[in-house]
């Protein structure tokens, strides 16, 4: 039993971590070495002692070895309307208004295209474990698109992600996970918690409502979340109870 | 239109089939009226169904324009009126206005301004959260941090800060134009957003807005 509750609670650490060498509760506090999390939303990330930048079109690779003067490493075309990049382990995962792609950073310098999922037309983070790839598509005119949706990629044949769940919502944005949860941010419409005990198959569980949610990072039991006009923190408790600990909007 | 092309042609279908064997019955004298008769009768109706049918898509190219939403999701330019747009500072905390992306290192919580600089937040008491500077830093909205080596965006720059000492940041590094963070013409999404008015300053980014009857569209 014990043995099990480790491996959970490793796999939820992994889950987590947004980077491979990212934070871990215990080195939360010490804030020794390495890098930071950042949320669904960002541009920026790193992973292996290196920073992968998405702009509208291209992903950049930097070198952060000597980590005051980052040497640019090479530059890819990977499409259109570019969003968001999420690092899990050896890959990263781009979003585009249209497309999901999937880039192996086994060699860090040199992402190498794996695979990805054309879906409808819409703005879409994307987060990651090693079976599933999480991705939130918003319709509306400022992305295109009139789809509004929580989507469950299979991505463990990564060069042909699959299409398993799409989970209808109203204004999806950025995500986060941690254990059997999924917390996504529904805009005005407040949060939303998903059981993932089955991965593929998200099940409601709770809506929290409070603000306008846009992106969260969770670090243990800590929600961090942006919401319109600053950030909220939440403490996840037992039995999805999510406790407000403070605002900063102002 | 299809439907109506398609009930109109069935009409004429016993008419057209009602000639023909007409026609077949005919003997060889009558024969020239009756074809003059049946073209007079076949080019109508084939004009119409080509009409109806609209083979060239000539009217699909011409959308009726949308009129132009009085409330709608869009981008909206943010503006600096600053000379000096490089010029990267630690400033005391400031108000969070328009609070953008957000990244975590050890017990402290980034928060982008968007287009401003990056809030520097303690909260390793959550309930009892502390700014405790603000990063100052025109076209921000990314950020990453390694040690105590802070990524960020000035614009187009990506730019490498030292933040050992939060109150004096200072820049390492600085890699000119290397990436398209800020278009200071268009917003990075399509859809409607407020049309840039130069007379208020450079645009250092953009931002989410509920706009009214927008003019431009991306």
């Amino acid at each position: 039993m014990k043995k099990l509750l480790y491996i959970l609670f490793s796999a939820s650490l992994f889950i987590t971590a947004c980077d491979k060498d990212s934070t871990t509760s215990a080195d939360k506090t010490t804030a020794s070495g390495n890098t930071g999390q950042g949320g669904s939303l960002a541009r920026f990330t790193t992973a292996a002692d290196h920073m992968y930048i998405v702009d509208d079109r291209k992903l950049y690779t930097y070198s952060l070895l000597d980590e005051k003067r980052p040497q640019l490493k090479g530059s890819i075309d990977v499409g259109f309307s570019i969003e968001t990049i999420y690092a899990y382990k050896d890959k990263l995962f781009v979003g585009s208004s249209s497309a999901m792609y999937i880039y192996s950073i086994s060699n860090p310098a040199q992402p190498v295209k794996l695979g990805q999922a054309t879906h409808v037309r819409a703005c879409d983070p994307v987060i990651a474990n090693d079976s599933l790839a999480y991705v939130t598509v918003r319709g509306g005119t400022r992305c295109g698109g009139t789809t509004n949706a929580l989507m469950v990629y299979d991505v463990k044949y990564i060069t042909q992600p699959l299409l398993r769940k799409t989970v209808n919502m109203e204004s999806p944005y950025g995500l986060g996970m941690t254990g059997n949860r999924l917390y996504v941010c529904n805009g005005s419409n407040g949060l939303n918690v998903y059981d993932i005990t089955d991965p593929v198959n998200p099940i409601l569980k709770k809506q929290l409502a409070g603000g306008t949610f846009y992106d969260v990072i969770i670090i243990d039991n800590l929600m961090i979340a942006m919401i319109e006009g600053g950030t909220a923190l939440y403490e996840l408790k037992a039995n999805d109870e999510i406790s407000l600990a403070a605002k900063i909007v102002n | 239109m299809t439907i109506f092309s398609t009930v109109f042609v069935l009409a004429f279908l016993p008419l057209l089939l009602g000639m023909v064997n007409k026609l077949k019955n005919s003997n060889t004298i009558s024969y020239c009226m009756k074809r003059t008769s049946l073209s007079a009768w076949l080019l109508p109706v084939l004009a119409i169904t080509l009409a109806s049918c609209d083979p060239f898509g000539t009217r699909r190219t011409q959308p009726e324009p949308e009129p132009i939403p009085a409330e709608v999701d869009g981008w909206a330019p943010v503006y600096s009126k600053d000379a000096d747009i490089t010029t990267i500072k630690s400033l005391p905390p400031q108000n969070i206005v328009k609070g953008g992306k957000i990244y975590i290192k050890g017990d402290t919580l980034y928060q982008v301004e968007s287009g401003k600089g990056i809030h520097v937040i303690l909260i390793k008491q959550p309930a009892n959260p502390q700014k405790i500077a603000f990063i100052s830093v025109t076209g921000a909205q990314e950020l990453a941090i390694k040690n105590a080596t802070l990524y960020t965006n000035n614009l187009n720059d990506l730019v490498v800060l030292d933040i050992a000492k939060i109150d004096s940041v200072k820049v390492a590094d600085r890699i000119s134009n290397v990436f398209k963070m800020v278009d200071a013409t268009r917003p990075p999404g399509t859809g409607y957003f407020e049309c840039v008015d130069n007379s208020k300053g450079t645009v250092v980014g953009w931002e989410q807005k509920l706009l009214k009857y927008p003019k431009c569209r991306n």
